[in-house]
């Protein structure tokens, strides 16, 4: 049934001419922006997207919040949010969130509401794999954007990397491996080299013994192929953007920092279109509030800064930003000033070109299941309508079936 | 990967050195990485006089040291007292001491391998005390019964702290621990021998959350009060009762699943990350494993065995980050200066150092721990393998001192010619198991190396050095170096 992972191998290296064994080079390095899809085309402006995961089960109720409802007051005695930021007549932002509000005024924020897929899994790992797979079947071994990019082989992307952080689940099943990165700064191999020719020698030496020899697939090649990969990258990057001045001020988090080192690969011009940035911490099953306040300010802020940098670098209209997590909250919270591990919640998209407002509707909060938010919305209908109208790649061919689109987007 | 098919009555016999499958240097090399932290030359030479018998007794039981023992405790009193946040990162230096300089390292190893599998971090837990208090409990049950330690988890403040147990109110149970427990702690979600089943369902977990409440901490111990309990009966996987924590591990140890859902994870630490092990072969070790949950007979098991030394095994795991630094430091003896009164390596750099390549011990990343095998290389832990591999071993870096004296090392294994100190190098990083290839490429580089030209004020002596340091940096960027 499942391929096997040498199967795989085969077949992706068969799909493109990228991918030769020499192209565990990775593709940035050779990358043209002439090789955008045709103008009119969805894609045709070089998009870039940026996916932004807040780990851990973010609670949807609190993030976008049904303001009006005397439920939502029930369910929430002590967690409750009072000072939200008006979005309309019943729903507000929570109150940390004053950048992200500030671009629904600028009509950059759209709030996708109620999402979700049948059936949830509470469990962080199953439910997130789900989300990285865009697929509920039993095995999951290849993610969402990892299968895009083998359609714009062309297109760069880089993880914006936690130290301890593996390549996600989503960003498997690309063409190249997908490489990760944390700060310009460390990205130089440092050698003990006496002379120029010295170090010559020496990185002749390395290159000579990471070339990947011509047997299967095996653990030792893998190690190869990142060594090829990271001295291919600490060459490149270390001629990138010493000189970045970002044009706003981002939050000293690492979030912010992933965020600001995208814009400045962004501005130098590599050809990166595909971003993965990961924030921990969303998991509150205790003490919720003063967290989950802190969380979503570092979210806000350094979304906001990011895309308020490129607007001013001219880059607006080609920015997608996307945020989702595992899954939300439990209606109710539980005794601890916590909430438990729930299902249905909104997904928030940033963009000079999204359909700024809410979209989709609250889930009732007299209508739970087991207490948890029903969805209204399946999460991949929202990946279909970025993989379709944003990217220009074919939605049925990734996600394995046609999904409705939405409305989140304009002028494309 | 080719995969061969490995019949499980053969596997978990025990390993005899025979003409096909010799008791040589490589197995010796793979028996220190997995069940130690590496070895030094000296190490191994003893082990290959020993045979596998005598050294894999010898690791089983380790010594006793007492003065190491005093010393940790004190440490760890210190550290723990305080019970403040900014002892933290004392924290992992302390235990990395102990690891490097351990006469009982495969102890150490379980340890890190629980608490990987417990995966509780002070990045929220925020008490240095606790924290040492759960190390404490889980090195007291490293080699022994998994039910124990099971058990006496729910308990342990830190775990109370990290999954909310100690905040769950009888009438609004917080879900966190019960589900954890099954999740991670025992059962895994799918059934083990049935595949697309799962082991519990939603409402076992609302249900175990019911039984865990009551439990408090004071004075730093956990604590359990009948007040905060919810007595009622509760339905966990189909048992019915008024169920209490105990009851509730009782339950879970009592399904088949959880034996294979440990030997799976044990397999994975000792034999490979690279092979998904079927149900067919864990069954020997499972069914063992359930009688008494006796965890030091399943570790004994495995490391005697066929499979363990088989082909198939080696090198087939990503080192760890710790067995990446330990290893290194192991082989050129850093651990030995400390014995001759020199001041060894310290471990406070190191610990800081291991954030950097993704294993920050008593800060794991998730609830389920470090993913581990591949996701330990990207193109930036890599590279600070590579740049942290200099540091240790050049002059350059003031932080780790000259402590590793790498030309002292070959002085006294007599090691002068180019010729002897790459295969010296090879011999004790990698047994000399590279391809012919590797090594002509590290001598050309040598060779070439003697007639380039140096900064004037160069002795011989400086020269000589370099090359040797050159030599050693180059090694262990190997991709071999990288495997476990």
């Amino acid at each position: 049934m499942q391929p096997t992972r040498r199967e795989f191998l085969r077949f992706s290296l068969a799909g493109s001419s990228m991918v030769a064994l020499t192209s565990a080079i990775p593709n940035f390095l050779g990358r043209a922006a002439a090789q955008a899809p045709a103008a009119g085309q969805a894609g045709a402006r070089d998009t870039i997207l940026v996916v932004v995961q807040l780990t851990g089960g973010n609670d949807g109720l609190n993030t976008v919040i049904p303001t009006r409802d005397p439920n939502y007051t029930r369910l929430r005695p002590t967690l409750r949010i009072q000072n939200s930021l008006r979005v309309n007549d019943s729903t507000g932002l929570h109150p940390s969130m004053s950048g992200l509000h500030g671009l629904l005024q600028d009509n950059a924020l759209c709030i996708v509401q109620g999402v979700g897929y049948p059936n949830p899994s509470q469990s962080h790992f199953r439910s997130m794999d789900i989300w990285h797979a865009a697929s509920t079947a039993e095995a999951l071994t290849e993610g969402w954007v990892g299968r895009a990019l083998r359609h714009v082989p062309a297109a760069t992307s880089f993880h914006m990397a936690n130290q301890n952080e593996a390549a996600p689940l989503a960003l498997t099943g690309a063409p190249a491996r997908v490489p990760s990165i944390a700060t310009l700064d460390d990205f130089q191999l440092r050698l003990n080299a006496a002379s120029a020719g010295d170090r010559r020698q020496q990185r002749e030496f390395l290159d000579g013994v990471s070339r990947p020899a011509d047997n299967p697939p095996s653990l030792l090649d893998f190690v190869q192929r990142t060594a090829v990969q990271t001295y291919a990258s600490s060459q490149r990057l270390s001629e990138v953007g010493r000189n970045y001045q970002p044009r706003t001020t981002y939050p000293q988090s690492a979030l912010g920092n992933h965020l600001k080192l995208a814009a400045q690969l962004i501005d130098a011009g590599l050809g990166a279109r595909l971003f993965y940035v990961t924030l921990d911490g969303f998991d509150t099953h205790a003490a919720q509030g003063p967290a989950h306040a802190n969380l979503l300010r570092d979210v806000s802020d350094s979304i906001t800064a990011f895309y308020r940098d490129l607007a001013e670098r001219g880059q607006r209209e080609r920015i997608l930003i996307l945020t989702f997590s595992e899954f939300g909250r439990r209606g109710h919270e539980n005794g601890s000033q916590g909430t438990d591990h729930g299902a249905g919640a909104p997904m928030l998209l940033v963009g000079g070109r999204v359909r700024s407002g809410l979209v989709g509707e609250q889930p009732p909060l007299t209508n739970l299941v087991q207490g948890n938010l029903l969805h209204t919305i399946d999460f991949r209908q929202v990946y279909a309508t970025i993989l379709d109208q944003w990217l220009g790649v074919p939605s049925r061919q990734i996600l394995g079936q046609a999904y409705a689109p939405i409305e989140i987007l304009r002028g494309v | 990967m080719i995969q061969q098919p490995i019949d499980p009555r053969i596997a978990w016999e025990r390993y005899r050195p025979s003409d096909a499958s010799p008791w040589n240097l490589k197995k010796v090399g793979h028996l220190y990485r997995r069940a130690a932290f590496g070895a030094n030359m000296d190490e191994m030479q003893a082990a290959l006089r020993d045979g596998p018998e005598q050294t894999i007794t010898a690791l089983l039981q380790g010594r006793e040291d007492r003065d190491a023992d005093a010393l940790w405790v004190s440490m760890s009193r210190t550290i723990g007292d305080a019970n403040a946040q900014n002892n933290a990162s004392q924290l992992s230096a302390l235990w990395l001491y102990r690891m490097l300089y351990s006469v009982h390292p495969l102890r150490e190893k379980l340890t890190l391998f629980w608490h990987n599998h417990f995966a509780t971090s002070n990045h929220k837990v925020r008490n240095a005390g606790y924290m040492l208090g759960q190390y404490e409990l889980l090195r007291r049950h490293a080699q022994g019964s998994f039910r124990t330690l099971l058990t006496d988890m729910s308990r342990d403040p830190a775990m109370l702290v990290w999954l909310d147990n100690a905040l769950s109110q009888r009438n609004q149970p917080n879900e966190n621990y019960a589900r954890e427990l099954m999740e991670l702690f025992s059962l895994g979600v799918p059934n083990a021998r049935r595949p697309g089943e799962r082991n519990y369902t939603e409402q076992d977990v609302r249900e175990a959350a019911r039984a865990f409440t009551g439990w408090r901490i004071e004075n730093g111990r956990g604590v359990f009060r009948e007040r905060d309990h919810d007595p009622g009966e509760k339905t966990v996987i189909g048992q019915r009762g008024r169920w209490g924590a105990d009851d509730v591990v009782r339950i879970c140890l009592e399904q088949e699943s959880a034996a294979f859902f440990i030997v799976r994870k044990l397999f994975r630490f000792f034999v490979s990350d690279s092979i998904q092990p079927t149900p067919e072969l864990l069954e020997p070790l499972a069914t063992e494993f359930r009688r008494q949950y006796d965890f030091g007979a399943l570790v004994e098991r495995i490391l005697r065995s066929n499979l363990f030394f088989a082909d198939t095994s080696y090198r087939a795991k990503i080192k760890a980050p710790i067995d990446f630094v330990l290893g290194l430091v192991r082989g050129l003896e850093g651990h030995r200066a400390s014995e001759a009164g020199q001041g060894g390596v310290g471990t406070s750099e190191l610990a800081r150092a291991l954030e950097g390549l993704g294993q920050r011990l008593f800060y794991p990343p998730s609830v389920a721990g470090w993913e581990g095998g591949r996701a330990w290389l990207n193109g930036q832990t890599l590279l600070f393998r590579h740049n942290l591999a200099l540091a240790l071993t050049s002059t350059a870096d003031a932080r780790f001192g000259r402590r590793l004296d790498l030309a002292q090392l070959l002085r006294r294994n007599n090691m002068g010619t180019n010729e002897e100190r790459v295969d010296f190098l090879l011999r004790v990083f990698l047994q000399g198991d590279v391809p012919a290839a590797t090594r002509d490429r590290l001598l050309r580089y040598a060779n070439n190396n003697e007639r380039q030209s140096y900064p004037a004020f160069w002795t011989a002596d400086d020269i000589a050095n370099h090359r040797t340091r050159t030599l050693c940096h180059l090694v262990l960027c190997l991709p071999e170096f990288q495997l476990d």
